[in-house]
């Protein structure tokens, strides 16, 4: 199949993303937008917030814009009465599925504005390559990252600076929009392939490798709860971490309580989690999470039937039905 | 001055083993941080900051304070007279090391803290110079020289092929004179090289801030409505605060089972909204806004007024791992006016 | 390889749905069947009441083996509770083997009230496993 992404250049796109925004405000469409901005650094793209028709030139759309704005939405809503337009990636569209399924958001006060995406770079691949200093700016244009390093220009073949969630993407298109920006892109060739490739390396190990493997992994953890503040299906309006009494989880940095944080959080998530990455993108100690997550998804595919969660709000999440004939991971005699 | 070839560090890690507990950098799984040296340990001397700053040797993320059993009468087994084996930091950056004489100010100052003080006393500390820092380095703008770390026991100089040692505190004198064996004297043209190395570093900045007026105008934007813009995207995870070399706030916990229990000290973070949660429900900062708020304040305003210090090194760790890009930078410019740079 | 503990005796929490698994404990005790006294019966409304992070907190307090108990699928007093069961502990128990937890640590069985000998069987069968494993220590609390 003819791999075919975004066609930027990519000033036009953000030409759109700042046309659409502006006339949502000045139209009283929404009486604020969030979608993303460019920062001190070519590696940062955060999430902004504008009300007023004049400030949407801060809009931007570039290698970068990765951060999921959706979670935002749940603060919005109750601080404000009235209605948001949202900028969204096919990732992200699946958390305005997962608040929508969870009861957490509602639909009419969001305007949706879907962004398809050919894939998010990946600053630590750049900087491998290329000295971090050195670069002005990244933009990607068909297949090509084109970089301003120092004086010259560089151009090189994106998919390999691409995240590696991006690679294993199945859904570049957003799942649910109001408005879609531009032309929808084709999903990647190898995402099906590498969906599931880290979690049965990690299966391939024996129980004591695992663990050991595992271990090492938590142990870099530093309890900041970056994995759980940025996933849209952590949604709980108190989160069982934070409850002091009962306090299910010691504030402690123990590797059994730690081990303990990483199991129930994985659970929560369990049949719910929608394979944005974020939490491992984020995370800054690089503990695989995707590896937790993935391994239940392929669980619940193998033993319930495939499932792919936030593609449709209004189906039932796999841990959250049955069928009679259901086959058991215990001894049931 | 003393120097040693690097392809000899090894020999000189081993050594320092048997003085004292040692850790170094080293890399596992594409982060960096401090572990316990042993034999055969690649130590990464190239990486600018380790993921969790070196304040974890004085004031650990966990620790016991003290454990007790209620009998006949009441046991107490005090931990901090315990804290505080000898140790020895290899290749700590002097943005961390700058770090702790500001987290000194907060343990040591009358009542000092016990356990603290003994870690500390306990502890000596190589800084390795810096030569080239990344773009989310701004360490110069707080006055520190990169390139030498004064508060540091003994100062590395990697120049190259060799690294050159000053002993600069008496601690150090002590540790340079116990490895004198694997030493060699450096010559005035070694010196001169150290010299050449150190001032590479002052241009090759590409990040500055101005801190001239921060605190003051921050003194009066309490209520602005800057932080009302500001917070929005912050997430409220630790990340910046357990990253933070000079964040210092703890919460203490009690583990109890039937008669006996443990008191532990962890560190805790103003960005969680629990940090100020009170028994009876209250929370005197109940939202993202007011921990935002207070984070910047007490880093620029707060601590400044306190301590003549700003709680900040510029080592860089939350404008390059805050998952939202929310920080120290973009205020110190924004509220600050500071723009030069960049 | 014959592993021995000897001189081990594990802690064995089991959850017990009250409708089944406890009434299947009870049969046993009235029955007079003996069976392994390392097992702690904790009696939950129903096998689909128990939280994980229950199990976890076992382990962490000192658990060597933790069961859940259950009536058999179709035999819910609460009509589907346990299916529920079924699909959430199949999920974990999967993720704990991942984690690199020992599959006998943590055991589902489904056993009613009628299966007096059943539920003395299991007991000291998981009772053998766990002694056999060891004390746990990947899960255990150092406080």
């Amino acid at each position: 199949m003819q791999q075919k992404v975004e066609g930027y250049p990519l000033k036009e796109y953000t030409t759109k993303i700042c046309q659409i925004a502006k006339e949502a405000l000045e139209n009283r469409e929404v009486t604020a937008i969030i979608g993303w901005r460019k920062k001190d650094f070519w590696w940062q793209s955060p999430v902004v917030f504008l009300e007023d028709p004049a400030d949407v030139q801060q809009l931007v759309w570039d290698p970068f814009t990765i951060y999921s704005p959706v979670k935002f939405l749940l603060d919005w809503q109750e601080s404000c009465a009235a209605k948001v337009g949202i900028f969204v990636k096919g990732c992200d569209s699946r958390g305005i599925n997962r608040l929508l399924q969870d009861k957490r958001l509602e639909r009419e006060r969001v305007a949706v504005y879907g962004v398809p995406c050919g894939g998010k770079a990946d600053a630590e691949k750049i900087r491998a390559s290329f000295p971090s200093k050195e670069i002005k700016s990244v933009t990607l244009i068909g297949e090509e990252l084109v970089l301003a390093v120092g004086e010259r220009e560089e151009r090189v073949k994106a998919e390999a600076y691409l995240l590696d969630k991006c690679l294993s993407c199945r859904h570049p298109n957003p799942v649910v929009y109001d408005k879609l920006v531009w032309e929808e892109v084709s999903p990647r060739q190898y995402a099906d392939e590498s969906r599931f490739a880290r979690v049965q390396a990690v299966e391939s190990l024996v129980t004591e490798e695992r663990f050991a493997y595992w271990q090492r992994q938590f142990d870099r953890c530093i309890r900041c709860f970056a994995c759980r503040n940025t996933c849209p299906a952590c949604n709980c309006r108190v989160c069982i971490f934070d409850q002091a009494e009962p306090r299910w989880l010691g504030k402690a940095n123990d590797p059994a309580d730690t081990l303990n944080y990483h199991i129930i959080r994985a659970f929560h998530v369990a049949g719910r989690c929608f394979e944005c990455g974020e939490c491992e993108r984020i995370c800054p100690a690089g503990v695989p999470l995707q590896e937790l997550n993935r391994k239940l998804i392929k669980g619940i595919n193998d033993a319930y039937g495939d499932y792919e969660a936030g593609l449709d709000p209004t189906d039932v999440p796999p841990l959250g039905t049955y069928r009679g004939e259901d086959p058991a991971g215990f001894d049931e005699s | 001055m003393k120097r040693i070839a690097k392809a000899n560090l090894a020999e000189l890690l081993s050594a320092m083993a048997a003085e004292a507990k040692l850790y170094v950098p080293a890399e596992s799984d594409g982060i960096v941080n401090f572990v316990s040296w042993q034999e055969g340990l690649a130590v990464e001397l190239a990486a600018l900051n380790v993921l969790v700053p070196p304040k974890k040797f004085f004031y650990p993320q966990t620790e016991t304070v003290l454990k007790y059993e209620m009998g006949e009468d009441l046991q107490i087994e005090d931990f901090a007279c315990k804290a505080g084996e000898k140790a020895i930091l290899f290749a700590v950056r002097p943005c961390d090391v700058s770090s702790f004489a500001m987290m000194d100010k907060v343990y040591l100052e009358e009542p000092p803290d016990e356990a603290y003080r003994r870690r500390r006393e306990n502890t000596t500390v190589i800084a390795l110079g810096c030569t080239e820092p990344d773009e989310a380095c701004f360490c110069q703008s707080f006055d520190i020289d990169a390139a030498k770390a004064p508060g540091a026991d003994v100062l590395a100089v990697d120049t190259g092929e060799e690294l050159a040692l000053v002993a600069q505190t008496e601690k150090g004198e002590e540790l340079i004179s116990a490895l004198n064996g694997l030493l060699s004297e450096a010559t005035s043209g070694d010196e001169n090289k150290v010299k050449d190395e150190q001032e590479k570093i002052a241009d090759r900045y590409v990040t500055s801030v101005s801190l001239r007026g921060i605190k003051e105008r921050l003194a009066g934007m309490f209520a602005a409505d800057y932080w009302e813009r500001l917070y929005k995207r912050c997430i409220g995870c630790g990340t910046c605060t357990f990253l933070c070399p000079t964040c210092h706030c703890f919460d203490l916990q009690e583990y109890a089972a039937g008669n006996c229990g443990e008191r532990i000290r962890c560190w805790d973070a103003c960005m969680f909204a629990d940090f100020t949660q009170m028994a009876g429900g209250h929370n005197p900062r109940p939202s993202q806004k007011e921990r935002v708020r207070q984070r910047f304040m007490h880093k620029l305003n707060y601590f400044p007024q306190q301590h003549g210090d700003y709680a900040c090194v510029g080592c860089g760790r939350c404008v390059r791992k805050c998952p939202v890009n929310l920080d120290i930078l973009e205020v110190i410019r924004e509220a600050g006016g500071g723009t030069d740079g960049l | 390889m014959p592993v021995t503990n000897e001189g081990f005796e594990p802690l064995i929490v089991a959850f017990c749905c009250n409708w089944c698994s406890y009434a299947g404990a009870d049969l046993a005790g009235v029955s007079r069947m003996s069976y392994s006294s390392n097992v702690r019966i904790i009696r939950v409304p129903c096998s689909s009441r128990v939280n994980p992070s229950f199990i976890i907190r076992a382990f962490q307090r000192g658990a060597d083996g933790v069961l859940v108990a259950g009536c058999h699928p179709g035999d819910c007093h609460y009509h589907s509770g346990n299916f529920f069961t079924r699909r959430r502990l199949t999920v974990l128990k999967q993720m704990m083997e991942y984690l690199g937890i020992e599959p006998e640590r943590f055991q589902v069985r489904w056993i009613s009230g009628s299966e007096g000998a059943k539920f003395a069987m299991v007991m000291n069968s998981v009772a053998e496993e766990i002694k056999r494993l060891g004390p746990n220590r990947k899960l255990r609390d150092v406080r």
